[in-house]
């Protein structure tokens, strides 16, 4: 159950996390069934009538009876394990589905062109390596862009000498950057 | 006062992606409904034939109707709570299985950007929200590398010579100004 490639910093969605949901979910069904076998204990539990004749008849007659109480006891556990599935579902996937939002609300900013910060998740959440994957990024670019700037910064301070060196120190800064972008393929 | 409140209320949105969990809870819900329909087809078709029987062989000997489809019920139900759990299980792990896979392609992908790779796709598979969030990290990639690319022409350009020293000067603040608007 890894990943392509094995995060460097853990797992990307923890076995604990798994076996977490697997257990709610285990507890969510055995409950929805529980109440099942109430609902048909307590249809089921009537006394029959005392003589051998209703007896009889009570049995012959106990089946389409029990049709209709049968369908709306599967009725409500459906709804009621739907319903407290769906809750559970949205909150243990949101431990996911939480750091997926948040990424692409800063991948929308990033691309946007609005100063983008580092990212981090609340503790407990999962995906933890693709923040730091993205942080790695983004820092990397950074570190980049400082040292184009420095080096086009550092030719224009030659630039109080005559300006045939100015000219000769920038032309080779810009062939030092372009050499340096051309790491990015 | 104000702004905790609000943080307050914004930590309590849980449902933030309904293409992920909405269709879980759609394929959570279907599973619970197929194991209810079977065992309400099952168990009713039993209980025709096991009342039945009960009437016709005589010497009731128990209480209630109960007593008599007690074994049945319990295992009905055993076999609808073990049904309706292992699917689930696998769904989960189905679940989990494409998680890291889309996404552990996804930090791959970022891994690669840092080492400079902008342009080799993610390949997060089209699987949903996963799929279209691999999508997004490859525009987002793309886009670096075509101001990279832009920036890089230009400083080349500029390098190379035969530009008045006026142009030179102007290009060059704009050549500054391109390379401040990469990840800021």
């Amino acid at each position: 159950m890894s990943g392509p490639v094995a995060s460097v910093n853990g797992p990307l969605i923890h076995r604990r996390y798994v076996f977490g949901l697997l257990l709610r979910l285990c507890v969510n069904f055995a409950g929805g069934v529980g109440i099942l076998f109430v609902i048909l204990y307590f249809a089921l539990s009537r006394p029959l009538p005392g003589d051998y004749a209703e007896v009889f008849h009570a049995l012959r007659n106990l089946s389409p009876f029990l049709r209709p109480i049968l369908a709306v006891s599967v009725l409500v556990y459906a709804l009621l394990a739907c319903g407290s599935t769906s809750a559970l579902c949205v909150y243990i996937l949101h431990k996911v589905a939480g750091p997926l939002y948040r990424m692409e609300l800063v991948l929308d900013q990033y691309r946007s062109g609005a100063p983008t910060r580092s990212v981090s998740f609340r503790n407990g959440d999962q995906i933890q390596a693709l923040a730091q994957a993205f942080n790695l990024w983004i820092g990397t670019l950074r570190r980049d862009r400082q040292r184009w700037l420095a080096t086009m910064k550092d030719a224009e301070r030659l630039c109080l000498q005559d300006e045939a060196t100015c000219r000769a120190e920038m032309e080779g800064a810009l062939r030092k950057v372009a050499e340096d972008m051309a790491r990015y393929h | 006062m104000k702004i905790r409140a609000l943080q307050t209320r914004r930590t309590g949105i849980r449902y933030v992606i309904p293409r992920f969990q909405g269709l879980a809870v759609l394929a959570f819900a279907a599973i619970i409904a197929t194991g209810g329909a079977i065992f309400w087809k099952l168990v009713d078709s039993e209980f025709q034939r096991v009342f039945l029987h009960a009437a016709i062989r005589g010497h009731y000997a128990f209480d209630s109707a109960y007593d008599i489809v007690r074994d049945l019920l319990a295992w009905h139900l055993a076999g609808l709570f073990v049904g309706v759990f292992l699917t689930g299980s696998v769904l989960v792990l189905l679940l989990v299985a494409v998680t890291r896979h889309g996404i552990g392609k996804a930090v791959d992908s970022l891994r690669a950007s840092a080492d400079g790779d902008l342009s080799t796709p993610t390949g997060a598979g089209s699987i949903g929200e996963i799929g279209r969030f691999g999508e997004n990290i490859d525009a987002a990639r793309s886009e670096t590398l075509a101001s990279v690319l832009k920036i890089r022409s230009e400083a080349a350009a500029l390098a190379a010579g035969g530009i008045s020293p006026e142009e030179f000067r102007l290009r060059w603040d704009e050549l500054k100004q391109g390379i401040r608007r990469i990840a800021p």
